[in-house]
């Protein structure tokens, strides 16, 4: 099938970026959107142009690092999907794609769909880690943790770090990626010790790097790959009250 | 900066205000829209409550109370608008709702529009009625006619049409606002946030559809 598609480029951080117009002649349906731009790149390097730059690693959708907005809508139409694993099988012959980086103050285009998300790692570097020394492995059951809870955990702990999220968000705010974290610390046995302080961080250092605050409007969610729920951001604002108006350790 | 200012900065301290004085103004809105229906039962009942709230000695802490809570309200939500404008200095070129689990609505995407609306609404309303003409009922005891006020005004096209699209887009702010406040100040339950949120669109249609129902009642039937 035939696709084309509008592809904003930029050459650098802070050169002026344009949308440019490419063909895509023979998609075949079984294509992943990343092998589509991989056959238009090498057609781009035989011709001696500038390939697209665009994120990928695992291409398998754990890994967090590709993305960007398929016709409006981050990682594109599919639910629960990164754009790594988004088929072509999902498009028709003959559409019309645009394709644009990541936008917010907090994450500027490197070039073209590329964008800066360091301003995450300076989030978990805030405190979304545990820093007590656990000592040796211990009997396997020495520390209880119901299913239920586990299960929270493991679900907020599925957060990949797209930044899809802010993305979708009409505030560019990183609520959801920032709760998930709080989030999955905060219902385990191991995460008590720093709970307060990491929240406070945590919050606070997602504030400095310029990201919005939380509309509630589940955007990030309905976006999200791995279908972070919501609950996740009223979770931490509840920690994060709790934190800094309740108890301040 | 003190602990106080911090949280009530931050962008989860913001949301957690604006929430909680949403909500209060959410219950404020019940008991105003239940006051204003006794003019079902009659001018007399109409003017004997409304008497009743003005000669109470807490209406004035009352009514500072509830005039600071719209202050930091509007305050709040204009400061938190600006803020998060910037954090997107350069828009999408094409940018669609994402659907799926989305709540995204059109209340909840005119959620500054409306509130301006409703700022402008609520000055005009607050002169036209609270500091309106000031009738008295011949009957003794003479109260204020408020009810005869507000049948002088609802006799009049353009009002009633002007107070039946306000008291709209109060349920459209409403639409968004009740289940967002109580996401805002951290309240999530497995089988009561589902449940508040229905219940919050459907309180939306009624307290924005009950008071756009009174003056075109009025000007229907008095």
């Amino acid at each position: 099938m035939r696709i084309n598609l509008k592809i904003w480029r930029q050459s650098g951080p802070d050169k002026p970026g344009r949308f440019v117009e490419y063909t895509a002649p023979d998609v075949s349906p079984d294509m992943s959107f990343l092998e589509m731009l991989d056959v238009i790149n090498e057609e781009l390097i035989v011709k001696g142009e500038d390939p697209i730059a665009f994120d990928s690693d695992c291409r398998e959708g754990i890994c967090g690092t590709c993305g960007f907005l398929v016709s409006g809508v981050p990682h594109g139409p599919e639910p629960g999907t990164t754009v790594c694993q988004l088929h072509m099988r999902h498009f028709k012959d003959g559409d019309r794609l645009t394709l644009e980086p990541w936008r917010a103050k907090a994450f500027p285009v490197i070039k073209d769909l590329v964008v800066d998300r360091s301003a995450f790692d300076r989030i978990i570097q805030a405190g979304g880690y545990t820093s007590v020394n656990v000592g040796g492995a211990q009997d396997a059951n020495a520390i209880l943790i119901p299913g239920t809870l586990a299960e929270k955990a493991m679900d907020s702990a599925a957060c990949i770090g797209c930044g899809a999220c802010v993305a979708a968000c009409k505030n560019a705010s990183a609520a959801l990626f920032t709760s998930a974290k709080i989030s999955h610390l905060a219902l385990l046995p191991q995460g008590q010790i720093e709970r307060r302080a990491r929240a406070i961080a945590m919050v606070e250092r997602h504030d400095d790097e310029g990201f919005g605050s939380c509309s509630n409007e589940g955007e990030c969610e309905a976006v999200c790959p791995k279908e972070i729920p919501i609950t996740n951001i009223a979770r931490m604002n509840r920690e994060y009250f709790r934190a800094m108006l309740i108890s301040r350790d | 900066m003190s602990t106080f200012r911090r949280v009530f900065s931050s962008s989860v301290g913001t949301k957690l205000l604006i929430g909680l004085t949403g909500l209060a103004m959410f219950v404020y809105l019940i008991l105003h829209l239940i006051g204003n229906a006794l003019i079902f039962a009659g001018p007399d009942t109409f003017n004997h409550y409304s008497h009743a709230l003005i000669s109470n000695p807490l209406i004035i802490p009352i009514e500072t109370g509830l005039l600071l809570i719209f202050l930091l309200h509007v305050y709040k939500t204009i400061v938190n608008y600006f803020s998060n404008q910037s954090a997107r200095p350069t828009g999408y070129a094409e940018k669609k709702f994402a659907g799926h689990t989305s709540r995204k609505s059109v209340a909840s995407s005119t959620m500054i529009f409306s509130g301006l609306v409703l700022l402008l609404f609520v000055v005009i309303h607050v002169k036209q009625f609270k500091y309106g003409a000031w009738y008295l009922t011949t009957t003794a005891p003479s109260v204020r006619d408020l009810a005869r006020l507000e049948f002088e005004v609802f006799r009049q096209p353009l009002w009633v049409a002007f107070y039946a699209l306000c008291t709209i887009v109060v349920g459209l702010h409403l639409r968004h606002g009740i289940a967002s406040g109580f996401q805002s100040i951290g309240f999530d339950h497995p089988v009561y946030t589902r449940r508040l949120t229905v219940t919050g669109v459907v309180l939306a249609i009624i307290i924005g559809g009950g008071l756009a129902f009174i003056p075109v009642w009025v000007y229907f039937t008095q």
